[in-house]
């Protein structure tokens, strides 16, 4: 065990695994799991694309595709799925589930054939976070129309799936999960904040076993379906927790683990500019959603919703400028500080950005948290009425039809999302620090060079607390 | 193996195929079934078309069921002064759908209208129901 301990208080080493329970075990390893999840969110996802189809360009308040996914699934996604569970939401997607039918010619048995459709390797080029960077930030282009218009989530969702099973027929196995799912990028980057993991258990079982079964795949499991190397995982990011490596490993070596939020943060490991991007861009977005749904600027509001073309292409011009270059550039200033500060010569700047951009990971979550209790807290109660009334037909399946809307605590919501942003603004210092301790040599000059990051996460994190609760 | 391949290609089509085809056929038995005849109405903001249709046509004698569908952000009304409808007049909040009942008891060309102050032309938010 390491004697590091975040806040004093847990050893980052510190890990406990839920899989030593046979019922979890056995569960890990059925082929069922995550079959049924998947088939049960194939069947929401079903009623979502009918409802957004029917309700074409109604109001989406008693919709149940907007409710579903912009309500229900991006609360529970920022709330518990990604940190806590890091990326369960891969593991019972339905998206992909068309291609990968079609690869495997079968949905529940093993195929130990080659695998259907064109089985493309994916260009080196373009492997990285680059296209799920650029697909995320355009789809927010249109958040105006899918959150409140129930035929762009149509529209958006349904394309998803064609791309997904477009890509699956050409690609090998997940690539469309991997590098272009727009959802998978940001799951991808907070999941190092989530408090479980995959991980071998013994390392030295996984280097004795010559057949790499967890990578190569035998009659119990596919090969991983992420084109990784699951006896080597050290952080969590690209495992879209598909459950193969449990199924396929003979030794039982793998385990599902409880660890302290953020133990991947100090993983150096693939860390690149791409991801580096990825945070500043979900911290730009955090910024301008917020600003656009839950602020009081109704300007915004009408340039978000393309009430006018000139306002519509500034609110695009403006949005892209703020996630792409204004953010990572005062970023860079900052960075560039951290280095004089420190008065070293040999650490690299571009290592100095690239690691110190993890800091914006827990400030980055939190402030999804924290603009997450302002949809649901608000809105929630409308979830009761279209699960009674799906498709606004006059249905009334659970006898909800007729609550009516009711916000709840709303009262305190100036209260949750400062605390939320504060504690996660606490995780950022923890990290900050050892991450400071990680890119320079000395003690004193990682303490020099953690100045200005310090300055720059407190300065993001007040203008956040003046957005929210000011 | 093979049992629970049929049981995973099963479920698959149930989930998705059997969906849609229960949601449909739910609904189809549900209007099939009822006392009621049916009427679809969509509230618009005259800039925005109006209601529509603007002219509903229901037969002589029947209850009728009014399904009204507001696909606006701001919030309309409906009144149809010359029956006793059940509500006898609704508020219909954005997005939201209200259904209003009443018995065609009467022959003729009989207005119907918003009631809440929707936009600058809310006055001309206004239609026609046809009892034949």
């Amino acid at each position: 065990m390491s004697k590091d301990k975040l806040f004093g208080l847990v050893d980052l080493d510190w890990r406990f695994e839920l899989t030593k329970f046979r019922p979890v075990r056995a569960l890990f390893k059925s082929r069922w799991f995550p079959l049924l999840p998947i088939l049960f969110n194939l069947f929401i996802f079903v009623i979502i694309l009918l409802a957004g189809f029917l309700g074409g360009y109604s109001a989406g308040n008693y919709n149940f595709g907007i409710m579903i996914v912009w309500i229900l699934w991006w609360v529970m996604l920022m709330f518990v799925l990604v940190p806590v569970l890091s990326r369960a939401w891969c593991l019972m997607c339905p998206f992909p589930i068309f291609g990968e039918w079609a690869q495997r010619g079968a949905l529940f048995g093993v195929n130990m054939g080659k695998l259907g459709g064109l089985n493309l390797k994916w260009p080196k080029a373009l492997k990285n976070m680059w296209i799920m960077n650029v697909f995320f930030l355009v789809t927010t282009f249109f958040s105006g129309f899918f959150t409140v218009r129930p035929l762009a989530t149509f529209i958006l969702l349904g394309l998803i799936i064609l791309i997904a099973f477009i890509m699956g027929l050409i690609f090998e196995k997940r690539s469309f999960c991997l590098y272009v799912c727009p959802v998978s990028g940001f799951q991808g980057l907070y999941s190092q904040f989530a408090t479980t993991e995959i991980r071998s258990k013994d390392p030295q079982v996984c280097k004795e076993h010559k057949l790499k079964t967890c990578y190569l795949g035998n009659e119990k499991g596919y090969g991983c379906p992420w084109l990784l190397a699951p006896f080597s995982f050290r952080k969590n990011t690209y495992c879209g927790m598909c459950l193969e490596c449990f199924k396929s490993c003979p030794y039982d070596n793998m385990a599902f683990n409880l660890r302290p939020p953020g133990a991947d943060l100090l993983v150096d490991d693939k860390r690149g500019l791409d991801e580096a991007w990825k945070s500043f861009i979900m911290l730009g977005i955090a910024m301008v959603f917020f600003l656009s749904m839950q602020g009081p600027w109704g300007v915004l509001k009408d340039m978000v919703r393309a009430s006018t073309l000139r306002g519509y292409l500034t609110f695009i011009t403006f949005h892209t400028v703020l996630c792409l270059l204004v953010i990572p550039g005062i970023f860079f200033v900052f960075s560039y500080l951290s280095k004089v500060f420190s008065g070293n010569k040999e650490v690299s700047l571009k290592k100095l950005f690239i690691n110190f951009s993890y800091t914006l990971i827990p400030i980055g979550l939190g402030a999804w948290i924290a603009f997450s209790f302002g949809i649901v807290l608000p809105n929630g109660s409308y979830i009761l009425h279209i699960l009674s009334d799906p498709f606004s037909w006059g249905w009334n399946l659970f006898g909800t039809k007729n609550v009516p809307w009711t916000p709840v605590f709303t009262h305190s919501l100036g209260y949750l999302q400062g605390i939320t942003l504060l504690v996660f603004y606490l995780f950022s210092l923890a990290y900050g620090f050892r991450l400071s301790k990680q890119t320079f040599p000395g003690l004193q000059e990682a303490k020099r060079g953690w100045i200005p990051i310090f300055t720059f996460l407190t300065l993001t994190t007040l203008l956040f607390l003046w957005l929210y609760i000011g | 193996m093979k049992r629970n391949e049929f049981i995973a290609v099963t479920l698959m089509i149930l989930v998705t195929i059997g969906t849609i085809a229960a949601v449909f056929s739910y609904e189809s038995y549900r209007r099939r079934s009822a006392e009621y005849f049916f009427v679809e109405l969509i509230a618009r903001s005259p800039n925005n078309g109006n209601w529509y249709p603007k002219e509903l046509k229901v037969p002589y004698g029947k209850k009728i069921k009014l399904h009204i569908r507001n696909i606006e952000t701001v919030s309309h009304g409906f009144a149809l002064p010359d029956f006793d409808t059940e509500p006898s007049s609704s508020e219909i909040k954005a997005g939201e759908v209200v259904e209003v009942t009443f018995v065609a008891d009467k022959r003729g060309s009989f207005p119907f209208m918003c009631t809440a102050w929707c936009s600058e032309e809310h006055m001309q938010m206004n239609g026609k129901l046809l009892v034949e």
